[in-house]
């Protein structure tokens, strides 16, 4: 059985920086950090970490409201990445076979803010007479994706893998199986997530978080630092348009990129440790579903967040197999660690960079770590000339993923 | 105009009251709330929307109407008002 051909044809970004994946990328550009003291985060007890780096709900009300109602800030985000990258890949849904077009958005869970504003109303007095009709639906788990299914009114597939911070990166590989068996023609696969005090808290209370910066929040996180001392979280969404190649190839698309190959591996030892020898069999798998050598690997786009052990388990998985030979930065330093939305704004930054033939730096880096040694680091902007790049994503729960694609 | 005086409510009040319901909870604008407006027809609302009416109609008016019948009957805000009177006397009738 031969496998269809699956390319990237849009993207769009909800970040930190602001809607769009060109303000995401003068942010990147200019050397910019999102992260900021949170105000009131103070108040609650026994959090440590006091920064973030949120997003800005804007331009809601073009949304109608019946479409924005089971909206929650994620899927607000979403919607509008969804929008974004539908339109950079010049589809119009009524010229298309509807049952073929779909989306694939995954992550950690529903809107944050709504989970607390839900139980805030139900909890004092246990009543669930209060609350409104569209709550459960800015809570459920696949609330991005049946919001932008909704709103953009799509017929195709649709999922919703919660897979932490790795769900992105999920939604895409799961996007590029569906295309290349001819299960769906185009799917809008990516990730959303938000930013609220409860969720900097569930990695707070396991000491994964930045706290040594709630004054000087612009020099945290800090990817393979020797001073880094945790995540700081961020929010958005990011989406990009997988399409038959053939499909874009009718239509005259602009093709930003191929996706060679997916892999996911778990770690099967430890729900919040992260494990080489699990990233490592990950990464190879990638490169072997691609049907490429770490020697053909011109950029490798971190997950590494600013933790301890995290970082250090990326740096010897990635010294592992491709020793200081192919040049690795994160983006966690200018946008936070937005989480089931990372692994999509990040890939669309790394495609933008392919396309630039540049490749930016980590930001925060001053000195590499002793235990993050031996890979190429990036510590300048380069100007080189990119072919195909890897992506990590790793996630709570031991969970893996890499994601191979080639300039077209 | 009808008045409901122990609560010092007009019917002015109470077309006030609702028309805010409708202005803030469902974005519509002021010059359609008239009372001949369909619910359905001519605000747009749909069957999700009754539920947060129904919750946004509690809170503005103090009464309990979740699990009232009577609501099913409503088309137009001017059955809107009429029924939130009649639940409102109902409830000063009770408690004389």
């Amino acid at each position: 059985m031969s496998f269809k051909r699956v390319v990237i044809t849009g993207m769009g970004v909800v970040s930190p920086f602001g809607n769009g994946v060109s303000v995401l990328m003068q942010g990147i550009e200019q050397g910019r950090s999102a992260v900021q003291r949170m105000e009131d985060w103070d108040r609650y007890i026994g959090l440590q970490s006091l920064v973030g780096a949120p997003a800005e709900v804007k331009d809601e009300k073009r949304i109608p409201r019946q479409k924005r109602r089971s909206m929650g800030r994620m899927s607000i985000f979403a919607a509008q990445a969804a929008e974004e990258a539908l339109v950079d890949a010049g589809i119009t849904l009524a010229q298309e076979d509807r049952w073929r077009i779909g989306c694939i958005i995954g992550s950690t869970m529903g809107s944050a803010k709504s989970i607390n504003d839900a139980f805030e109303i139900i909890l004092p007095n246990k009543d669930l007479g209060q609350l409104n009709s569209t709550m459960f639906f800015q809570c459920m788990s696949h609330t991005a994706a049946v919001n932008v299914a909704q709103y953009l009114g799509l017929n195709g597939s649709i999922m919703a893998p919660a897979a932490a911070c790795a769900s992105a990166l999920h939604a895409i590989g799961i996007g590029y199986d569906l295309i290349r068996l001819g299960r769906q023609d185009v799917l809008l696969c990516g990730g959303a997530e938000e930013l609220h005090p409860t969720v900097t808290g569930s990695f707070d209370i396991l000491f994964a978080t930045s706290a040594k910066y709630n004054a000087t929040p612009q020099d945290t996180p800090r990817p393979f630092d020797k001073d880094r001392d945790g995540l700081v979280c961020g929010e958005g969404s990011g989406i990009l348009v997988l399409e038959e190649y053939e499909h874009a190839r009718k239509r005259n698309a602009v093709i930003h990129a191929e996706v060679l190959g997916f892999n996911t591996t778990a770690n099967g030892f430890h729900v919040s440790q992260s494990n080489k020898e699990s990233m490592v069999a990950c990464m190879k798998q990638a490169m072997n579903d691609a049907g490429v050598n770490p020697g053909d690997i011109d950029y490798i786009n971190a997950h590494a967040t600013a933790t301890i052990q995290g970082d250090q388990e990326e740096a010897e998985a990635i010294r592992d197999i491709f020793g200081t030979s192919v040049p690795v930065s994160s983006l966690k330093g200018y946008i936070g660690h937005t989480l089931g939305a990372s692994g999509a704004i990040e890939l669309a930054a790394s495609l933008t960079m392919m396309k630039q033939n540049v490749i930016y730096p980590t930001k925060n880096l001053k000195t590499v770590s002793p235990d993050c040694e031996g890979i190429q680091h990036v510590l300048q902007p380069i100007s080189k000339k990119i072919s195909t790049v890897l992506k990590n994503g790793f996630a709570f729960g031991g969970i893996n993923a890499a994601l191979v694609c080639k300039k077209f | 105009m009808f008045t409901l005086s122990e609560e010092c409510m007009t019917e002015q009040e109470i077309i006030e009251k609702t028309n805010k319901v409708f202005e803030e909870s469902f974005e519509i604008e002021k010059d359609k709330l008239v009372p001949t407006a369909h619910i359905f027809t001519d605000l747009g609302l749909d069957s999700l929307d009754i539920v947060d009416l129904v919750v946004a109609l509690q809170n503005s008016f103090g009464v309990k109407i979740r699990n009232e019948e009577r609501v099913r009957d409503i088309r137009t805000l001017q059955d809107i008002y009429q029924f939130i009177f009649t639940i409102k006397k109902e409830e000063i009738d009770k408690k004389s």
